[in-house]
C-alpha cells in the first residue's frame, strides 16, 4: 500500500521531443488534405489555420504499427496513400542490450505518467542481456486466488535483528542508491531524499559528506561511511536511522574511488574536510579491515557513536560473498547490501564493469541459501543492487532471495538519463543529472524531479503489487526465494 | 624491492579519418535557428564559416549520444543513425567497440573510463565467458591500484624445477636451468604479417621501451633491425637453423615452427641451437585439435617454452571442424590441466597467442593456465589498423603509414601497453594478486559462466529428465 505522501501528477518530458521508435514518411503524393491532422489523436500531424501546408510528421507521438488496427490510424485514411510508417534509425542509437530503447521510453512514461505504459509496443521489463533477468519469467498460475489489491502489502522490515534498535519500515521494498555530493547536481540529489521521504524510504549520501540541504529529509537517508572516511563525522552518523558501511562498489570492485582535482570543488572540498584541487582518493579496501574480526570492530564504532542507528553493509560479490555475508551477521549488521557486477557508476574502467565480480542473480541466491543454511536468514535483510532495472527485476531479485532492492540507474533514467556514459568527462552530464556545472545543473528543478521520481516508484509499485496478486499472495515477504515462482528460458523448456 | 615497472604514456595522435559511431544528418526543414548550438557541449553543431545564416552539417565524430540537439531542435529536424562505417568494421570477435577502444588507447595512454553501468551483454563466448575474482573483507590485498605496495608483472621464460635437490654436505646438486624475465607478460608477434621495414622498425622500438620482445621471421631481421637484437626473437624453422648462425649468436630466445619430427628427438635440436648460443627455445605450436598431447610430448622431451598459436579471434586452428573448434580459453585450460595432471607443468613456460585482443585478455589467458601472452593485431590497430572479419579477414592500413615518424609510431604501441598495463594492474589488484606469476592458473580466482550458471541456474531451474 502506498503511503498518504505519495500523490500522483503528470510530468512531461523537459525537451520538445522524445526519441521516436517510429518513423512516419509523407511522400510527394500528398496533397495536404489535412485529414491525418484531423484523425490523429495523439498529434503526430499538425496543421495550423492559416498554412496550407501539414507540418512533417512529429514521430515520437506514434504509437506505431498497432495503430493500423484502429479506425482512426492516418496510414489506411489519408486518401492519396502517401503516408508510411517504419522503425526509426534513430531508436538504434538509444540504449544497448542492457537498457534497451524500450526499456528506457518505458521508464520515461513511467516517469511522467506514475503508471506503466498504456502502449503495448514496448518491451519494457525485460533486456535485451542473453542473461540472468533476461533470462527469466514468471510462472504465474492460470487461476490466481482472488486478492484485493488495496489488502496487498509491499513494505518490509529492515531490522530483522530484534536487538532494541529502530524498528524501520519501509512502504516500498526498494531504495535509492549512494550518488555522492559532487558527482550528482543537487536536483538530483535533494529530489531524491525528497521523494524517499515521500515514499517512506530511503536513499543513501555515497561517499563525501552529508550535506545541510539534505537535513530536512534524515530520516530517509542513509550515510554512507566509505573507506576514504570522507565527510564522516559523529554528528551526520548520529542524525540518521542507517549508516552504511562501504566496502566495495559493483562497478568497480577492488578498486576504490578517485575524485578528480577539478571535481574538488571549494564546496566538495569542506564537506569533504580536504583541500579544494587536490585529488582525493578512496582507497580500497578499508585500512582498518582485514577480516571479519576487524569488520565487527568498525560495527561496535558505529553502533556505540549511534544506539540507535540500523548497520548496512554494501559488499560487491566475489566468489565468497555468501561468507562475507554470515561474518557481516555475526558481526551485528541489519542490513546485507550486495551490488553486483554490472552496477552503476559515475565513472569506471571499462575493464572493471565488464569483468570484476559476478552478476547480481547468482550472487542474491548464493547469498540467500549460505544465510539460510547457517539459519540466521530471518535474522538479517538481504538487499541487492547492480542492475535491478525495472520492476520485474526486482520481483525476480526477491524470487531468488533478496527482500528488496537498491536502484540508481533507474532514478536517473527517470530524470531522462540516456546512458550515454558521460557522466564524468569534461563539464559532465550534458544532461543536467550527474553534474556540477553550473549551467548544467540549473536544467531542470527539484520539483519536476522529485515528481518523476515519485511517480516512476508508482509505477514500480503497481507493477509488483500485480504481480504478487496474480500470484495471490497477500505481502511482498511471501515472495521471498520463491524460485519455483521463476522459470528459466534455456533451462525450463 | 626491484624498480618500479612503469610505461610512460604521451598523446599522439595519429592525422587519420576516424571511425564514428554515430551519423547526425540536418533535414530541410531546418530553420537555421542555431538551437543544437546552444545545447550541444561537445560542439558538434557550428554554423558554416562561409555563409554564417546557416549551420553546417554536423561534425559527428564528436558526438557523445547525449540526445540533447535531437530532443531539443525546434522543427524536429536532425536525424541520428548508427555510422555505417562503424557497423562495417571488425566483425564478431573484433567488435567495433573494441577497435574503438584500441585506437583510443593508442593515442592517449589511458584507461578506458566512462559513466553508467556495463552496457553489454551478460556473458559471450571464449573470454567473454568469465569474470575474474575480486577479494573484500575475507582476503583484500592492500591498496588496490593506488598502492604503497608493489603489484608485479613481471613473468619468467623458461624451464623451472619442482624441486631443489641436495646431497649430504648440504651442496646444490640440481641443475638450476637458466631462465629469462620479462617485466610484463606479453610478447609481441609480427611473424603472420607482411609489414613494412618502417613499420617493424616502429614495432621492435616499442618492444625495446617496454622491455619485451618482438618475434619475428629470422629472413626479415635486417641490420637496422639489428641493433635492437636484445629484443629480438627470430622465428625459423627447425631446418634452417645452421643458415642463421649469425643472427642465433645473438638472440636471448629462438623460435621455432613446430613440426612432427621434433616429438621424437626434440633434445638434439635444442643442442643445436645451444651450439651457437645459450639461448632458450620456444616452440610455436598451432591450436590444433590435439594440441595438449602434443604440448604434454614436446614438454616431456625438454621444450622449456612453448607458444600456443590460435587464429587471429582466438579460434582452434581445425581445417575441417569450423564453428565445433575450441576458443583460447578452453585450449589454455585444457593444455594446463592436462600438464598438471602429467606433473610437468613447472617444467615448461606456456605463451598463448592468438585472439589476445584487450587488456582484460591477458590476466584472463594467465588464470586459464598460460604464463603470459603474446600479441600481434592490437600491434598493428595501434598504428591506425582496420580489421574486418567479413567476409573473411582483412586488415587495412592507413594510407601513408610509412610517412608517419617512426617515433609517433612507437609512441603508440608503447601507449597502448601503458594501458593495458594500468588496466592489468587493477584487475589483479581487485584479485588481490600481487605477483603475476601468481595469476597462472588460478582458476579459483575465476568466475566461469558454465560453471556458474550450472551451479545456480541449472540447479534451480533444469527440468528433471523423466
Amino acid at each position: 500500500m502506498k503511503p498518504s505522501t505519495v500523490k500522483i501528477n503528470k510530468m512531461p518530458s523537459r525537451f520538445k521531443h522524445q526519441v521516436p521508435k517510429y518513423k512516419v514518411t509523407r511522400s510527394d503524393a500528398c496533397i495536404n488534405c489535412g485529414t491525418c491532422a484531423k484523425t490523429c489523436p495523439y498529434g503526430v500531424h499538425e496543421r495550423s489555420e492559416g498554412h496550407n501546408k501539414v507540418k512533417p510528421p512529429i514521430d515520437y507521438k506514434c504509437i506505431g504499427f498497432e495503430c493500423q488496427s484502429k479506425d482512426f490510424c492516418c496510414i489506411t485514411k489519408c486518401p492519396r496513400k502517401a503516408l508510411s510508417l517504419s522503425l526509426n534509425p534513430m531508436y538504434n542509437t538509444l540504449g544497448d542490450p542492457r537498457w534497451t530503447a524500450d526499456m528506457i521510453t518505458g521508464t520515461w512514461i513511467m516517469a511522467e505518467t506514475g503508471y506503466p505504459p498504456e502502449r503495448t509496443d514496448l518491451d519494457y521489463n525485460v533486456g535485451n542481456s542473453g542473461g540472468g533477468f533476461d533470462k527469466l519469467r514468471f510462472k504465474f498460475p492460470a487461476k490466481p486466488a482472488k486478492v484485493d489489491k488495496a489488502e496487498i502489502s509491499t513494505a518490509i522490515p529492515l531490522n530483522r535483528r530484534k536487538d532494541g534498535r529502530a524498528d524501520v519500515v519501509i512502504s516500498t521494498p526498494v531504495y535509492g542508491g549512494g550518488m555522492s555530493f559532487g558527482s550528482v547536481s543537487l536536483s538530483t540529489m535533494v529530489s531524491k531524499a525528497h521523494n524517499a521521504t515521500i515514499w517512506n524510504t530511503f536513499t543513501c549520501t555515497g561517499e563525501g559528506g552529508f550535506p545541510d540541504i539534505l537535513k530536512p529529509y534524515c530520516d530517509h537517508v542513509i550515510t554512507q561511511v566509505a573507506t576514504g572516511l570522507f565527510g564522516v563525522r559523529e554528528e551526520t552518523i548520529q542524525r540518521v536511522k542507517i549508516v552504511e558501511l562501504k566496502y566495495a562498489q559493483g562497478a568497480k570492485p577492488g578498486l576504490g574511488g578517485h575524485l578528480l582535482g577539478e571535481k574538488n570543488t571549494e564546496a566538495v572540498a569542506k564537506m569533504r574536510e580536504a583541500v579544494k584541487g587536490t585529488s582525493l582518493f578512496s582507497p580500497f579496501p578499508f585500512h582498518s579491515v582485514y577480516s571479519i574480526e576487524d569488520h565487527k570492530k568498525h560495527i561496535d564504532w558505529i553502533k556505540a557513536v549511534n544506539p540507535t542507528a540500523l548497520l548496512s553493509v554494501k559488499v560487491s560479490t566475489p566468489n565468497d560473498v555468501d561468507m562475507v555475508a554470515v561474518g557481516s551477521y555475526y558481526a551485528g549488521a541489519h542490513i546485507i547490501h550486495i551490488d553486483g557486477g554490472y552496477g552503476g557508476t559515475g565513472a569506471a574502467p571499462d575493464i572493471a564493469k565488464k569483468n570484476i565480480a559476478m552478476p547480481i542473480e547468482y550472487a542474491i541466491t548464493k547469498v540467500h541459501n549460505f544465510l539460510k543454511a547457517e539459519g540466521v536468514r530471518d535474522a538479517i535483510t538481504l538487499i541487492a543492487s547492480g542492475g535491478i532495472r525495472t520492476a520485474h527485476d526486482l520481483a525476480k531479485a526477491i524470487c531468488l532471495g533478496a527482500n528488496g532492492a537498491v536502484i540508481g540507474t533507474a532514478e536517473l533514467v527517470a530524470l531522462e538519463c540516456v546512458r550515454c556514459g558521460n557522466c564524468e568527462s569534461g563539464r559532465g552530464c550534458s544532461r543536467g543529472i550527474a553534474t556540477t556545472d553550473s549551467v548544467l545543473a540549473d536544467l531542470f528543478d527539484e520539483k519536476w524531479a522529485t515528481q518523476r521520481l515519485t511517480n516512476m516508484y508508482n509505477a514500480w509499485n503497481v507493477q509488483l503489487v500485480d504481480i504478487l496478486q496474480k500470484f495471490g499472495m497477500h505481502d511482498v515477504s511471501e515472495l521471498v526465494g520463491r524460485t519455483d515462482l521463476l522459470e528459466h528460458i534455456d533451462y525450463s523448456h | 624491492m626491484p624498480k618500479k615497472y612503469h610505461i610512460t604514456p604521451k598523446p599522439a595522435p595519429l592525422d587519420m579519418d576516424y571511425v564514428f559511431k554515430f551519423t547526425i544528418v540536418r533535414g530541410e526543414n531546418c530553420i537555421n535557428c542555431g538551437k543544437c548550438i546552444k545545447v550541444c557541449i561537445y560542439e558538434a553543431h557550428k554554423r558554416r564559416t562561409d555563409d554564417p545564416r546557416k549551420m553546417a552539417d554536423p561534425n559527428t565524430v564528436v558526438c557523445r549520444n547525449c540526445f540533447r540537439c535531437i530532443q531539443e531542435c525546434p522543427r524536429g529536424a536532425l536525424e541520428k543513425s548508427i555510422n555505417k562505417d562503424y557497423s562495417n568494421i571488425g566483425g564478431a570477435f573484433w567488435k567495433p567497440d573494441i577497435l574503438m577502444s584500441l585506437w583510443k588507447q593508442a593515442e592517449d595512454g589511458n584507461v578506458p573510463v566512462s559513466g553508467a553501468g556495463y552496457r553489454g551483454p551478460f556473458t559471450g563466448i571464449g573470454f567473454d565467458s568469465m569474470w575474474t575474482d575480486m577479494s573484500e573483507i575475507v582476503r583484500p590485498t592492500r591498496d588496490g591500484i593506488h598502492g604503497r605496495e608493489y603489484i608485479n608483472t613481471g613473468v619468467d621464460l623458461g624451464s623451472k624445477l619442482n624441486h631443489l635437490t641436495f646431497d649430504s654436505n648440504g651442496q646444490l646438486i640440481s641443475v638450476v636451468p637458466e631462465t629469462i624475465d620479462l617485466p610484463f607478460p606479453i610478447l609481441f608477434d609480427i611473424t603472420a604479417y607482411k609489414l613494412s621495414l618502417h613499420v617493424k622498425e616502429a614495432i621492435l622500438k616499442a618492444a625495446s621501451v617496454i622491455q619485451t620482445c618482438l618475434i619475428i621471421p629470422v629472413t626479415e631481421i635486417t641490420p637496422e633491425l639489428e641493433k635492437h637484437s636484445d629484443n629480438i626473437i627470430p622465428s625459423l624453422a627447425s631446418t634452417d637453423i645452421d643458415k642463421h648462425e649469425a643472427i642465433l649468436k645473438k638472440a636471448r630466445l629462438v623460435a621455432i615452427d613446430y613440426s612432427d619430427a621434433m616429438l621424437k628427438d626434440f633434445q638434439a635440436l635444442k643442442e643445436k641451437i645451444k651450439k651457437h648460443n645459450h639461448a632458450l627455445t620456444i616452440v610455436r605450436v598451432p591450436a590444433v585439435k590435439n594440441v595438449e598431447e602434443i604440448v604434454a610430448k614436446l614438454t616431456q622431451n625438454g621444450a622449456e617454452i612453448i607458444q600456443i598459436v590460435a587464429d587471429y579471434r582466438g579460434q582452434e586452428i581445425n581445417e575441417s571442424s569450423g564453428k565445433d573448434g575450441r576458443l583460447l580459453k578452453d585450449i589454455i585450460r585444457a593444455i594446463h590441466s592436462r600438464l598438471v595432471e602429467d606433473k610437468i607443468r613447472d617444467s615448461v613456460t606456456l605463451v598463448a597467442s592468438g585472439g589476445i585482443g584487450m587488456a582484460e585478455h591477458v590476466p584472463k589467458a594467465m588464470l586459464c593456465g598460460s604464463d603470459l601472452t603474446a600479441i600481434d593485431i592490437p600491434l598493428l590497430v595501434a598504428l591506425g589498423v582496420r580489421v574486418f572479419e567479413e567476409p573473411q579477414k582483412l586488415l587495412v592500413f592507413p594510407e601513408g603509414l610509412d610517412k608517419i615518424p617512426s617515433r609517433k609510431l612507437t609512441q603508440r604501441i608503447v601507449n597502448l601497453m601503458g594501458a593495458w598495463h594500468s588496466q592489468i594492474l587493477e584487475m589483479m589488484g581487485a584479485m588481490g594478486i600481487r605477483e603475476a606469476r601468481r595469476l597462472r592458473g588460478e582458476s579459483g580466482r575465476a568466475i566461469f559462466f558454465e560453471e556458474i550458471d550450472r551451479e545456480s541456474f541449472g540447479k534451480l531451474f533444469k527440468k528433471e529428465k523423466r
